[in-house]
This record gives C-alpha cells, sequence and structure tokens, in this order.
C-alpha cells in the first residue's frame, strides 16, 4: 500500500482529508519494534475535537484552528491571510528573512533531493503532502499569483493553478506545524533553496496576521514568560526557590558545597538556563553549579524577567515575540554588567540569542554570547575538574541538538568531553551536521493536544526512534543500563515522551539525559553514582 | 480520549485538549475522583491523597506545580511510587487530578 498522489491545487478542495497518514504505512521500525501490535495504535480523533477544529489537511490537530462560524468570517480570514502574504514579502516587513524567501520563491528545480532528506516524509511512508517543497510550492503559487508584478490568471498557466480560500489557508496553518523546523532539506538542497525556512515563515505569518499558533508556544509559552518571567510560570521567589532547593540536594548528594549566586554584578558569566531543566531535570542546573563551582568560575544567574528562561519560542513561529523576548535576555546581562551570556543545554536558546538575535543586539546590547558547550569543553580539556572515566562505564550514545549543530556548527566540543569521559561512547548514524531531528524541534515536544502526540511519536520521533535503538543494538538486554546524552531541554522533553509512548525504559532500560550529568558523575572529588538510573 | 468536558455532581467541567481542568478553582475532591477513573486507579487511597492534597497546596501558594524532586522529598515517595500511583506520572496523571493546569514551557 502506498498514499495516493496529491497534487498542489488539491490542497483548496474539500475533503475529509487531504492526505491522512496510517499507521501500516509508516516506515518499520527495527527489534523489537517490529511487529504492529509492538507500538501503539493511532487514537481516533475526538469528536468534539473534529465538529469545533479544523482537522483536514491529515486528520491530526496540532494547533487547534477553529472552524469559521460563516463564510463571512472564513472570507475575513482569508482576507488576513493575504495581508499577511503581502508583507512577507515587503522589505520593511520582513527585513529579517526576506531574502531568503524570495531565493527560495524564484529557485526550485523540483528534484526532490529535499524530499529525500526529510525524516517526517520518510518515516511517514512517504506520505506527499510531507514533501518540504509540496509546503513551499503552495506559498511559491500564492506568491506568484497574488503578489509577485505580473500575477494574476495568467499566473495559474504559467506557475502551475492554485485556489486561494480558506480550506487551503487552514490546511496551510496546519501544514507548518508538520515540520521540525531542523533545516536538514536546506542542507540538502543542490541550489541552496531553503524549503525549512518556508514552514517558519508561514507560521509568522499566520501568528502575526491571524492570531494562530500553538497556545503551548504562544499564550502559555512567549506571553506567560513576558508577564511572569518564565514560560513555567514560575516567577522570580518562585525560581530562587527551586534553585536554593538544588544546591542543598546537590550539596549532599556530590559532597560538594554549591550556592548559586544570583544577581551578582560583575560576574564573568551569567547563565540562562531553559527554566523547564529546574522543574523537570533539577540535576541539570544541579550539575552546572557543581561544575562551575569546583572549576572556580566567577557566574551568577539573574533573576530579571526572562533573565532566568533562556527559552524563547518566538524562534519558531513569531518574530515580534522573538525580538521582545530577545531583549529582555540582553538587557539581564547589561544591568549586572557580565563579561558573557552563557547558554545552558538548550538547543533553540542557542540558535535564538547567539545567532538570529544578532541584527537586533546592537550597541549597548551587543553582549558577547557563547554555548555551555565550548565552556565545558574549555574545563574538562583545561583538565580543570579530576575525572574518573570508568565511573561512565555503560553504553553512551549523543543526540545532535539541530539548532546546536548544523545550525550553528558546534560538532566537536561536546565529543571532545564525551571521549574523555564516556569509555563506551558511540555515535548515531549519521551524526554531527547530518543528523536528525529528535522529533520535537520547534516546539512539538511541549505540543500533545487532541491525537497531535501519536503522530509526534509515530511520525515525527520515528527516525530518532530508529536511530537510538541502532545505536543500541545487542545491547538492548536491560540488564544493561544505556544512556542518551542529549544536551538540549527540548529534544529530552522529546525522548522522555518518546520513551515512555514505547516503554523504552521499563523494557531496555535506555535513559536520557543531558552533557553535564555525565560530567558530574566522572568527577572523584564528587561522591560516586550521580547519575541515579531512575526514571524522570 | 479527553471529552472537552467533564460533569461532576451536575456540575460542567471545561477542560483542555490535554484533558486538564480549564478552571483550576472549580476543582474540588469529586473531581479528582472522577479524573482518577480515567486514569485507571479503582480508589484512591490515603498514598494518592498525600500527593493530590500537596500538590494542591504547593500550587494554591506558588500558581505553578512544583518540581517533581521537591515533590518526592516532601511526601517521601521515589518517583517510581508516583508512576505506580499515577500511571501516567506526576504532571499528567497526578497534576491533572488535584486540578492543576497543565504543566507549561519545557517540562
Amino acid at each position: 500500500m502506498t498514499y495516493k498522489r496529491v497534487k498542489i491545487e488539491e490542497v483548496s478542495e474539500p475533503a475529509e482529508t487531504l492526505s491522512e497518514t496510517k499507521k501500516e504505512e509508516l516506515v518499520p521500525l527495527p527489534a523489537p519494534y517490529d511487529t504492529p501490535e509492538s507500538t501503539p495504535d493511532f487514537k481516533p480523533l475526538d469528536a468534539a475535537a473534529k465538529e469545533r477544529y479544523e482537522s483536514d489537511l491529515d486528520g491530526t490537530i496540532a494547533i487547534s484552528i477553529p472552524k469559521p462560524k460563516d463564510e463571512a468570517e472564513e472570507r475575513a480570514l482569508v482576507e488576513k491571510f493575504l495581508a499577511g502574504l503581502e508583507k512577507l514579502f515587503r522589505v520593511e516587513d520582513n527585513w529579517t528573512f526576506l531574502q531568503p524567501l524570495l531565493l527560495t520563491m524564484e529557485h526550485c528545480a523540483r528534484c526532490h533531493t529535499c524530499s529525500d532528506s526529510c525524516h517526517i516524509y520518510e518515516m511517514s511512508g512517504k506520505n506527499p503532502i510531507y514533501r518540504p517543497a509540496y509546503r513551499s510550492e503552495i506559498l511559491r503559487r500564492l506568491y506568484k499569483r497574488f503578489v509577485k508584478k505580473g500575477g494574476g490568471l495568467l499566473s495559474d498557466f504559467r506557475n502551475g493553478k492554485i485556489r486561494l480560500n480558506w480550506q487551503l489557508v487552514a490546511r496551510l496553518a496546519e501544514l507548518s506545524y508538520r515540520c521540525n523546523l531542523c533545516r536538514r532539506c536546506a542542507q540538502t538542497c543542490p541550489i541552496g533553496v531553503d524549503n525549512g525556512l518556508i514552514g517558519h515563515e508561514l507560521r509568522k505569518l499566520f501568528s502575526q496576521e491571524l492570531g494562530i499558533n500553538s497556545k503551548e508556544c504562544h499564550d502559555l509559552g512567549s506571553v506567560q514568560q513576558l508577564r511572569v518571567g518564565s514560560s513555567t510560570g514560575m516567577n522570580a521567589l518562585v525560581v530562587k526557590d527551586n534553585i536554593e532547593f538544588i544546591d542543598e540536594d546537590m550539596s549532599d548528594k556530590t559532597g560538594i558545597e554549591v550556592k548559586t549566586p544570583w544577581d551578582k554584578e560583575g560576574a564573568d558569566i551569567l547563565l540562562i538556563h531553559n527554566a523547564g531543566e529546574i522543574l523537570a531535570w533539577p540535576e541539570n542546573p544541579g550539575a552546572f553549579g557543581v561544575i562551575f563551582e569546583a572549576a572556580g568560575l566567577s557566574w551568577t544567574m539573574s533573576s530579571e524577567i526572562a533573565g532566568y528562561d533562556s527559552i524563547n519560542y518566538g524562534l519558531w513561529y513569531d518574530d515580534a515575540q522573538f525580538a521582545r523576548v530577545a531583549l529582555h535576555h540582553a538587557q539581564a546581562a547589561k544591568k549586572l554588567k557580565v563579561k558573557k551570556i552563557v547558554l545552558g543545554e538548550c538547543g533553540h536558546a542557542h540558535k535564538a540569542l547567539t545567532v538570529i538575535a544578532d541584527r537586533i543586539l546592537t550597541g549597548d546590547l551587543a553582549i558577547p554570547r557563547e554555548s555551555a558547550l565550548t565552556v565545558l569543553e574549555e574545563i574538562v580539556m583545561g583538565d580543570r575538574l579530576k575525572l574518573d572515566p570508568s565511573r561512565n562505564d555503560f553504553p553512551v550514545t549523543l543526540h545532535d541538538p539541530c539548532n546546536m549543530v548544523r545550525l550553528m556548527g558546534i560538532v566537536e566540543p561536546q565529543r571532545r568531553v564525551l571521549r574523555k569521559i564516556a569509555p563506551r561512547f558511540r555515535e548515531m548514524t549519521p551524526h554531527g551536521v547530518d543528523n536528525y531531528c529528535c522529533g520535537g524541534g520547534s516546539g512539538f515536544a511541549i505540543m500533545s493536544g487532541h491525537n497531535f502526540g501519536d503522530w509526534r511519536f509515530q511520525v515525527a520521533g520515528r527516525k530518532k526512534f530508529e536511530q537510538i535503538l541502532n545505536a543500541f543494538a545487542g545491547e538492548m538486554d536491560p540488564a544493561i543500563p544505556k544512556y542518551v546524552c542529549a544536551p538540549c531541554s527540548n529534544c529530552k522533553g522529546q525522548l522522555r515522551d518518546l520513551f515512555t509512548y514505547y516503554d523504552l525504559w521499563e523494557k531496555h532500560k535506555v535513559l536520557y539525559g543531558g552533557l553535564v550529568e555525565l560530567i558530574v558523575n566522572a568527577m572523584t572529588d564528587a561522591k560516586p553514582g550521580f547519575i541515579e538510573w531512575e526514571w524522570h | 480520549m479527553s471529552e472537552m468536558v467533564k460533569v461532576v455532581n451536575g456540575v460542567t467541567l471545561p477542560l483542555d485538549e490535554d484533558g486538564f481542568l480549564q478552571e483550576p478553582d472549580k476543582w474540588n475532591e469529586q473531581v479528582a475522583e472522577a479524573f482518577a477513573s480515567d486514569e485507571g486507579i479503582t480508589a484512591l487511597t490515603p498514598d494518592h491523597w498525600k500527593v493530590v492534597n500537596y500538590l494542591r497546596d504547593y500550587y494554591l501558594k506558588n500558581k505553578i506545580a512544583p518540581m517533581v524532586r521537591r515533590l518526592c522529598k516532601e511526601t517521601g515517595f521515589t518517583v517510581k511510587q508516583i508512576y505506580e500511583l499515577f500511571p501516567s506520572g506526576p504532571a499528567k496523571g497526578a497534576c491533572k487530578l488535584a486540578g492543576l493546569p497543565k504543566p507549561t514551557g519545557c517540562v
């Protein structure tokens, strides 16, 4: 069985679904997940949700787009979409991404190299609507028909048909959330077309013009972060209380006294974690504290709004939200007069603050930003800690967070550390800049409403799951504890939920965690057993 | 699968798409019991209530769920025991029963 072919213009035609993803079409997984019974069935979409929200793309709901109540409302939304489409192509409105967007609109050779590189398209069993170029081609036709000079009716003839209606708009919005924004397709395109950017530009159009976005990233994410201080909902008092709890816990556990400095003016480093770490994986910020104290660094955390939460979800869906949060990060650093900001183990925060924010952090806000991975490399390779690799005598593999590795080129620092402290480290295939996304990229790791979870774990996360099974092939015996090192909060969230979905910890003892935990686990000045081999 | 609303003692409570209570102040013990049967918990034991009550108190004070590690330390249960009590885990299981909103951010 295979999916039926879907023409570009079918996106505007009414149908139950444009192309439903089916479990029986998915690429089979390696043993012991190679039988249909070994993986969960897709849950049917709830009738009430189907009634209320648009689901006719593929039968999955990611962003809960309410169905318009009448034709007038549909028309109004289509008008807004068109206005937003025009803005995408105006330099005054889209100075950040206009150039790569235009290049992508003008130059696609339709060779489909990008399709082969996309884990979602591949692992879905090649559902044609998940091809990176399917999404781009819809936008390309809309651009040539409605925005570019000389478009109009002739464009249908020259560039292929496209009809703009609410069906198209709603499906395109959901379709922009069937892409992890990992940009593996952009990397493989022989002529430099950036289909990975298209998902981002579409999401931006929908959020900024139509108020359509994922509630988890927007209302509960960026908006809450700017109001309370963190997307987790922790205000300054709660976060300090939690860090104090972690400090005590870590001091007990390691025998190394840790007291996190808060708002210390003139410190060398402002360390900003993804605040989710503090709540869900406290041993990660805890291990940072142990390492920084043991290495004698001058550092601080900040209790300013967003100063203790490196999250910047706007990176995935909204330039305006993005800029607001990035400015808060830089201002927190400026206020404390630190020499640099160091970003903890969070991939999107890396790309957001060090790369994308570069154009708005000028003058007094041009404060150096650095990855924790290079700071850790310097500490470990500079022999500033006493380390005994035999304490890490278990199989370890490394997941490359797309934002740090493919998109920023931080490839070797984490590997040098692992080669030094983890004797049974092995790579996944492929890895480095050719890695595959965990399947949680671009916000998916925090999105699980309706039936999106099944799609996230069975389609988006399928390639990573396959890679992990292969990395530990021959060692799946639950008597051997195994560790997937994923130095990124978002990736860890995805791996936790993925492993739970497939029962990988209970059945095969595969745990996940960050890099700092492995370092502290090898520190001879710390009590042994930092990694507890308990599910979390 | 979530039903978007939950009816407890004739009161209709709206749920979010993950099945969490939309209005946490509408919570009461019957609501916890109603969620418990969805979780496959046949009867709430004193151990369940110890976790639920701790979560509820912490939430009312701080407007957010506690760290799982703190929950374990304060209640004396290991993470494994929490999972045994609430099969969907501390967030999707225990917090939901205690009427907390869905945890947000990368948690």
